[in-house]
């Protein structure tokens, strides 16, 4: 059984149809113990499927462990939306429910290489010199959580200092407990700064610069 | 058991950010809920040149609601995401421009009118006022501190980290009774602080919560405090016929107190009303001539979306005579005078 029901393939097909570059769906999986790695690559998929843009590539964390680390993934089931380069977008848990409109949103940012910052934004993220790990945490029924994990992984296309993640926390309950996630969204910047809810991008950015100079 | 939502907030218009510089648009919608979205339905068919700010919540309250049962034309009622997301289609399908970001500021002083976000500052001739409305807050020490690390509005979003706690929730309508039902599939315990000494909510989820062994009722009861040191600890409540005050030991707060209108941003511009809503004549008119307000935001009373969308309608049915009597060439120096001495 598809996982995506006629309507909505017709609509990802359409909001595919105008892709710029090539994009690779990179996602990792494991024969055994991972909750809901069979859903995630029959997502990766189906997408694939829906577009001549879209490549799917399956490995599996444990058998191309190397590859894992090539692509800095720690945990399963993970995408990682590889455009042109890596600019470190990834996907960690299914994006199902609301954060589907996130991994649609990656697919055509990555695509196009090209985020939407203010430009003392895009000056801020210009100016980083140390790396920063941006990980938004989510549930799938979570409506204003789109917007947080879209505007980091802008930060993440803008910046090759950036990375940026989201995490389903129902499906990385330790992480959620770890980060003392309590509501979601919450972005949590280099394991220390955090930012609660929706937050604009002046306000993340800021807390960004913090946990930059913190460090 | 997975569902994929295409929430309306999709659509992005990357290469036209750059083409708004400069220009001044016939009409900018400030929401894209169900008014903001209507407006901009009838504006874009009217060949009216709209652009749409939809803020945080794209698609607006619906976005947030399972599914809507008395929206005319769905029989079997339709997800509030994705009733909102065919809202958007067509007015896409129309030609307006959405664009994700947040209004900070707006100068409805001087014309052209100027709307700032934290990425651009845009320029219109008419301004549709559709912010809507957003959950009230209790207003108690403590409840920014914990927002959104004990403190929620949204049960839907932050239930699972409550499995085995204890949670409050605050308010005794429809939302506050669904949204404690709700929550007993993870908590263990569930306390409803009301203020009164009964319920407002629907017969039926008065019944199911009195039934449910998890849901318990402090009566004739307000909060005063959330107490904690890092996480939440508990709520210091009052009850309002003795004065007693005691501390109820929750892990987290759930407040569902009633909806205020999002209008700061436009107080000592638009006249409010006592409570906070816009004041609009019944053709969605304000005090400023060429800002028109519609939905939640200008409704205490009714607040549903397919008034939200008639009102939205209207709005923009309205914009266009407005600017057909005062086209672009004309409303700097006529407007502020001419119309202002007819419309008031
Ligand atoms: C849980 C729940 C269930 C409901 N169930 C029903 C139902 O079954 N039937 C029914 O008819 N009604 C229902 N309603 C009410 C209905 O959703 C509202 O009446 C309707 O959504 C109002 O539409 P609106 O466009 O005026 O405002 P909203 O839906 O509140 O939309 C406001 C829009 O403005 C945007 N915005 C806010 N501030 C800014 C800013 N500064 N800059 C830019 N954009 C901004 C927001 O992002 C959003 O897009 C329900 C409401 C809730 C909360």
């Amino acid at each position: 059984m598809p996982l995506l029901n006629e309507e909505i393939t017709a609509q990802v097909k359409e909001q595919l149809s105008d892709l710029e570059g090539p994009v690779r769906l990179v996602m990792f999986t494991q024969e055994f113990e991972c909750q809901f790695c069979a859903e995630t690559r029959q997502l990766v998929e189906e997408i694939a499927a829906l577009s001549d843009h879209v490549t799917a590539e399956v490995y599996d964390f444990v058998a191309d462990q190397n590859r894992a680390a090539e692509w800095s993934i720690d945990k399963i089931p993970a995408i990682a939306v590889i455009g042109a380069q890596d600019d470190g977008v990834r996907f960690y848990g299914i994006p199902s429910g609301y954060e589907f409109t996130s991994f649609l949103h990656a697919i055509k940012t990555v695509s196009s290489g090209r985020a939407e910052l203010s430009t003392e934004g895009v000056q801020a993220l210009a100016e980083l010199s140390e790396p920063v790990h941006i990980q938004v945490f989510v549930t799938p029924t979570c409506p204003y959580c789109p917007p947080a994990v879209m505007l980091a992984h802008q930060m993440a296309i803008s910046s090759p200092m950036v990375r940026a993640d989201m995490i389903e926390a129902t499906e990385f309950p330790h992480l959620a407990i770890k980060y003392e996630v309590m509501g979601v969204p919450r972005t949590v910047i280099n394991e220390t700064t955090h930012v609660e809810g929706a937050a604009p991008e002046p306000m993340v950015l800021e807390k960004l610069q913090e946990a930059v100079q913190g460090a | 058991m997975f569902d994929f939502k295409l929430t309306p907030s999709l659509q992005e218009t990357q290469q036209e950010t750059e083409k708004t510089r400069g220009r001044v648009y016939d009409l900018i919608v400030l929401g894209g809920g169900p008014a903001g979205l209507t407006a901009a339905i009838y504006a874009g068919r009217a060949r009216v040149d709209t652009l749409v700010l939809a803020g945080s919540l794209p698609g607006g309250q619906p976005a947030n609601t399972d599914v809507v049962d008395n929206f005319p034309g769905f029989p079997e009622g339709l997800e509030g995401p994705e009733l909102v997301r065919r809202f958007q289609s067509q007015a896409e399908r129309f030609g307006c421009q959405i664009e994700l970001e947040e209004v900070v500021e707006v100068d409805f002083f001087s014309r052209p009118f100027t709307v700032r976000t934290h990425r651009a500052t845009y320029q219109a001739l008419a301004v549709i006022v559709a912010t809507g409305a957003s959950p009230r807050r209790l207003g108690v020490p403590g409840e920014d501190k914990f927002f959104g690390r004990g403190v929620s509005a949204c049960a839907t979003c932050d239930g699972f980290f409550y499995r085995d706690k204890r949670v409050a929730v605050v308010g005794g309508g429809d939302s506050a009774v669904i949204e404690a039902l709700f929550l007993t599939r993870f908590a263990r315990e569930v306390v409803i602080i009301h203020r009164r000494d009964e319920l407002r909510a629907t017969q039926i989820y008065q019944e199911q919560a009195f039934a449910n062994p998890k849901i318990r009722v402090a009566w004739d009861t307000v909060v005063e405090e959330v107490l904690g040191d890092q996480t939440v600890s508990g709520v210091r409540v009052r009850n309002v016929k003795t004065g007693e005050m005691e501390t109820i030991e929750v892990d987290g707060v759930f407040i569902y107190v009633g909806m205020d209108p999002k209008t700061e941003l436009f107080a000592g511009q638009l006249d409010l009303d006592e409570w906070g809503y816009i004041v609009s004549d019944h053709r969605q008119r304000t005090n400023v001539p060429g800002v028109f307000a519609a939905g939640d935001v200008q409704d205490p009373l009714y607040r549903q979306v397919v008034v939200a969308a008639g009102t939205g309608a209207v709005a923009a049915m309205e914009v266009e005579k407005f600017l057909g009597e005062y086209p672009k060439s004309r409303i700097d120096k006529d407007v502020s005078t001419a119309c202002c001495e007819t419309e008031l």
